[in-house]
């Protein structure tokens, strides 16, 4: 009895050994990164050992706002955040009503279409042709092209999520407004997305990530026009120029400031982003 | 007046019908024409351009002389694939288990259950090329931290240079992807624990069978269907990989540590100082899909077993 109860202990910290390794491992880069950021260049050149600054100085916060252009930066990330949000709720919910309560010809067969693009595995090899696409419209070069791109393009895992979110909500509402002269478009005005609220934090959520974090394709769109790049691409611009050497200190500042939105923001609403990515993986 | 959709009666109906579905095809039409635009239109381009030299301003066709180079001349093609295949069964074969390890250990509802939960999957929200940069400078070789501190803890006598050689290079690049994605898969092994019923764990406990055995024997033919999607995504997503290279080794040292994203990418853009080839990129490009897709049927055939298990 008494081994057992020693066995189940001693197992217990191991367990809790395992879980704190890993522990330090998941926050040691986000730790460096912020403390990184508060040391001296001359700091960073010299002493890699130490992870705490010897003295904490925000010069380096002061040089990125203010020489380093990422005052403009953040600012083109929120800019393409804010309108890759609104614009991709309103596209999913549409298109999710749409295909759930719609009756229209070769409704399945389009509905079939834009899920079997899930399974063409180009990624970011159709980059290029999407940018000669948005070259023919004139919105290559600025982050309208990326918005409307990612707006429009249906994200399957989205429609998905949406579908079935509406799928839940009985069709006797539905009917009972059509009796009162409710068109098909007014439903989904005044009913449909009233009641998709805890599903529209989801979204807001999962696409904010997407495009806070997205590298590539703003990143082509903005080869020419450095002015509207957003956060992400400016720091990585940085580590691509000659200069990168000297500028650890406006890597390490850039990235928090990219990182520490990122951070609060999934610290407040972890479950939205942990039930969003969960949901999408299981229906899709 | 005779109707198709029979289950309609007067006429009135059929006018709403007609006006809903209209409003219904309105609705949807400026979605599917970015659709087509922007999602189907750029594959047809690539298909097009497969069978033309060109290099964004002259186009010439030569049939499939690029498909030729590829297949026949191109060892930096066929080494860029052997990397990406390397770098996603490396990094996997320690990712996929240890997402599984915690997931179970988190499983049972231990004090701090949450806490944990909520810091592994932090990475997660992180960008691919931030972390990408963050790694590197971590690993940088004269005042990178690791080293820095695997030099005072006397673990080594000189700093190492991270990022000269193929295989360390890979290595860090491994462990920056590991570090930003085994939370995801962590939350989705969790999802499927806590779907299995718990009296088949309480059968097993009477009948005596200890914890090893429980988990071959009930855990993961319970989770396999999940199990095998979840290799799946993961396997499909580390070969895409791009945005991790590009920030970190970018394809250094002499193009040793290219993936095969990166490099047909870099003909796409002439990136980095090379030529812009767009007929020969959309050929990569097409092989490419086409050796992905290989992979994932031969992985949902192989795997069949575990998405049946129950």
């Amino acid at each position: 009895m008494r081994s057992s109860k020693m066995k189940k202990i001693s197992g217990n910290i191991l367990i809790y050994l395992v879980l704190t390794v890993v522990f330090i491992v998941t926050i040691f880069p986000v730790f460096y990164t912020l403390m990184g950021s508060f040391k001296s260049n001359m700091e960073l050149l010299t002493n890699g050992g130490r992870i705490i600054p010897s003295e904490f100085v925000f010069d380096n916060y002061k040089e990125a706002w203010k020489l380093a252009n990422f005052k403009q930066y953040t600012s083109n990330s929120l800019f393409l955040a804010f309108f890759i949000v609104v614009g991709t709720i309103i596209t999913s919910t549409v298109a999710g009503y749409v295909f759930e309560r719609g009756n229209f010809r070769y409704k399945n067969l389009i509905f079939g279409m834009v899920v079997s693009s899930m399974f063409v595995s180009l990624g970011s090899l159709t980059l290029y042709p999407q940018l000669m696409i948005a070259k023919a419209f004139g919105i290559n070069t600025s982050l309208w092209g990326v918005i409307i791109i990612r707006v429009l393009s249906m994200n399957v895992t989205n429609l998905f999520i949406t579908r079935s979110y509406i799928r839940t909500i009985s069709v006797e509402i539905d009917e009972s407004a059509k009796v009162d002269g409710c068109s098909f478009f007014r439903i989904y005005i005044s009913i449909i997305f009233p009641l998709l609220k805890p599903l529209i934090a989801t979204l807001a959520i999962l696409t904010f990530r997407f495009a806070w974090n997205d590298y590539l394709m703003p990143m082509v769109f903005t080869l020419s026009n450095p002015e509207r790049m957003p956060l992400v691409v400016g720091i990585m611009n940085l580590k691509g120029s000659g200069a990168a050497a000297s500028s650890w200190n406006l890597m390490l500042s850039g990235s928090s400031i990219a990182v520490i939105p990122m951070i609060i923001v999934y610290l407040i609403f972890n479950r939205y982003f942990i039930e969003g990515l969960t949901a999408g993986a299981v229906k899709g | 007046m005779k109707n198709k959709n029979n289950y309609i009666g007067s006429s009135s109906q059929i006018k709403w019908y007609k006006k809903d579905s209209t409003q219904a095809i309105l609705m949807i039409a400026p979605m599917l024409i970015g659709f087509f635009l922007f999602t189907y239109a750029p594959i047809v381009y690539i298909l097009r351009y497969a069978f033309y030299e060109s290099n964004g301003f002259k186009d010439t066709f030569i049939g499939i002389e690029n498909f030729i180079r590829v297949f026949t001349r191109d060892l930096a093609y066929w080494r860029s694939l052997k990397n990406a295949l390397v770098l996603t069964f490396g990094k996997l074969a320690v990712e996929i288990p240890l997402a599984l390890l915690l997931a179970v250990l988190l499983n049972k509802g231990r004090k701090g259950t949450g806490f944990f939960r909520i810091t592994f999957f932090l990475p997660t929200v992180i960008s691919a090329a931030i972390a990408g940069l963050i790694f590197s400078l971590m690993f940088g070789s004269f005042n990178g931290t690791v080293n820095g501190v695997l030099q005072s803890i006397g673990l080594i006598e000189r700093p190492i240079n991270w990022f000269s050689s193929r295989g360390s290079a890979l290595f860090v690049v491994g462990f920056a992807s590991v570090w930003n994605n085994f939370g995801i898969n962590m939350i989705f092994f969790l999802m499927a624990l806590q779907s299995v019923p718990k009296d088949l764990y309480e059968c097993a406990d009477l009948d005596g069978v200890n914890p090893i055995q429980r988990f071959f024997k009930i855990t993961l033919p319970m989770i396999g269907p999940t199990f095998q999607v979840v290799l799946l995504n993961a396997i499909v997503g580390s070969l895409k990989m791009a945005d991790l290279i590009l920030s970190t080794t970018n394809g250094q040292p002499a193009g040793k540590t290219e993936v095969v994203m990166t490099y047909v990418f870099k003909y796409f853009f002439g990136y980095d100082g090379r030529a812009i080839e767009i007929g020969y990129a959309s050929a990569m490009a097409i092989v490419t899909a086409v050796i992905l897709a290989l992979i994932s049927g031969l992985y949902m055939k192989l795997s069949n077993k575990l998405g049946n298990s129950y």
